[in-house]
């Protein structure tokens, strides 16, 4: 199947691991990623003014009229953006993990397990919240890892929230914020959001922090993965 | 015309929306900004908005909402007090450089193009302690040119 693909800013950039993982994810169960056209940026969380805000991503709704019905949206905040945008429901707008079924799994070659590896999934904020843009399925995480035969740990700040939106305005927030997150979670943390990535892995120490992609990749046979 | 009433219709809310508000404090209850040892109440806001008054821009929950819904997942209303607060923080102008350089980038070209944004908030991350981390963001890193996005 062909997607219309927004990969944003951060996956066009600093989180360019993501989007590589996404991109070979999908390449490997035969779906295509074709980005929206000269797509913009979606504003993030940096404009006060809705009308403003939701306007950037009409823009790209605009751009992949014609061309997409189905159209994917790895970051969080783009994902959100762009659901929000999308008032007559046009198109589908969904997130990643809402792929992870049943059916992609049955689908899929597995190379490796996950016995003996604990992991914490952390999905953040804006997956879950507010509900009329959170995804289906927020124990989509969880599932992979118990279908693997991993052990799950830290359930407790799956939905706390990192200050990772704060990073580069008041640091110490999200140190702070990601520190009792991270003193909650156990071996491996699994994150999905760039943001929460960049917020765990800056104060994580010693503990891994990978993306949810690297982990099906690590699945799929892909050994430095993890 | 106050700066409470500019922000509200920066939202998607009217003013007489709040009236709704119950009082309950869940939001305060689950606000993540009171895991800063800081005390804050999204409701106190919320009412001085309705009564048209002022709320400052160096109010905790001006400067630290972290944006996370929390609080709308919890209220019976759904309030978005995020959306509220990110009005606020625009009618008092009280950007960080990073946002402003976030800003920039996108009136130029359409997107954000990091290493601009890093360059032009360079003062405030070598003043603020951003150095030390450079080490574990070196995965981050990644060189490509920027791409000029076409107004249409
Ligand atoms: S999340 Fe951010 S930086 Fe990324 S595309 Fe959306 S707006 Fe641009
Ligand atoms: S960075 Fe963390 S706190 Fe922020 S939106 Fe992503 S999930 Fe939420
Ligand atoms: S979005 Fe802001 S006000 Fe709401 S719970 Fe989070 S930090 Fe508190
Ligand atoms: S949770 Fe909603 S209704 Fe209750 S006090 Fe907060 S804003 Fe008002």
């Amino acid at each position: 199947m062909e997607y219309g693909y927004y990969p944003g800013c951060s996956l066009t950039g600093s989180a360019h691991k993501l989007d590589k993982g996404i991109k070979k994810v999908f390449a490997k169960q035969g779906h295509t990623l074709k980005e929206i056209p000269d797509w913009n940026c979606c504003g993030a969380f940096e404009y006060g003014d809705r009308k403003e805000l939701a306007g950037f991503s009409k823009k790209n709704l605009e751009k992949a009229r014609g061309h997409f019905s189905e159209i994917v949206a790895p970051c969080p905040a783009c994902y959100k953006n762009l659901r929000e945008a999308d008032e007559k429901r046009e198109f589908a707008v969904t997130h990643p993990l809402d792929l992870f079924d049943e059916a992609f799994f049955a689908a899929m070659k597995q190379g490796k397990d996950l016995k003996g590896q604990v992991f914490t999934p952390y999905y953040g904020c804006i997956l879950l919240r507010p509900k009329e843009t959170a995804i289906r399925n927020n124990t989509v995480m969880e599932e992979t890892i118990a279908r693997f035969g991993g052990d799950v740990a830290g359930e407790s700040i799956k939905d706390r929230c990192c200050g990772g939106n704060q990073i580069f305005i008041n640091k110490s927030v999200t140190e702070k914020l990601s520190r009792l997150i991270l003193d909650k979670s156990r071996g491996t943390v699994v994150v999905f959001c760039p943001l929460c990535h960049m917020a765990m892995k800056t104060f994580s120490g010693e503990r891994k922090v990978v993306y949810y992609t690297d982990l099906l990749l690590y699945i799929m046979g892909e050994n430095s993965a993890l | 015309m106050p700066k409470t009433d500019r922000a509200i219709e920066l939202t998607d809310y009217e003013r007489q929306d709040f009236s709704v508000c119950l009082g309950c404090k869940i939001c305060a209850s689950v606000c993540t900004v009171n895991d800063l040892d800081l005390s804050t109440n999204p409701q106190e806001m919320l009412q001085k908005l309705f009564l048209g008054k002022d709320v400052a821009a160096d109010d905790p929950l001006v400067r630290f909402c972290t944006g996370c819904y929390r609080c709308t997942g919890a209220c019976p209303w759904e309030i978005r007090i995020p959306d509220v607060v990110r009005a606020l923080r625009q009618v008092h102008a009280t950007e960080s450089p990073f946002e402003k350089a976030f800003k920039g980038s996108v009136a130029i070209w359409g997107r954000v193009y990091e290493p601009y944004v890093l360059m032009r908030a360079a003062p405030f991350l070598l003043k603020g302690g951003y150095i030390k981390h450079m080490m574990r963001w070196m995965e981050y890193m990644g060189i490509h040119l920027p791409h000029k996005v076409k107004r249409t």
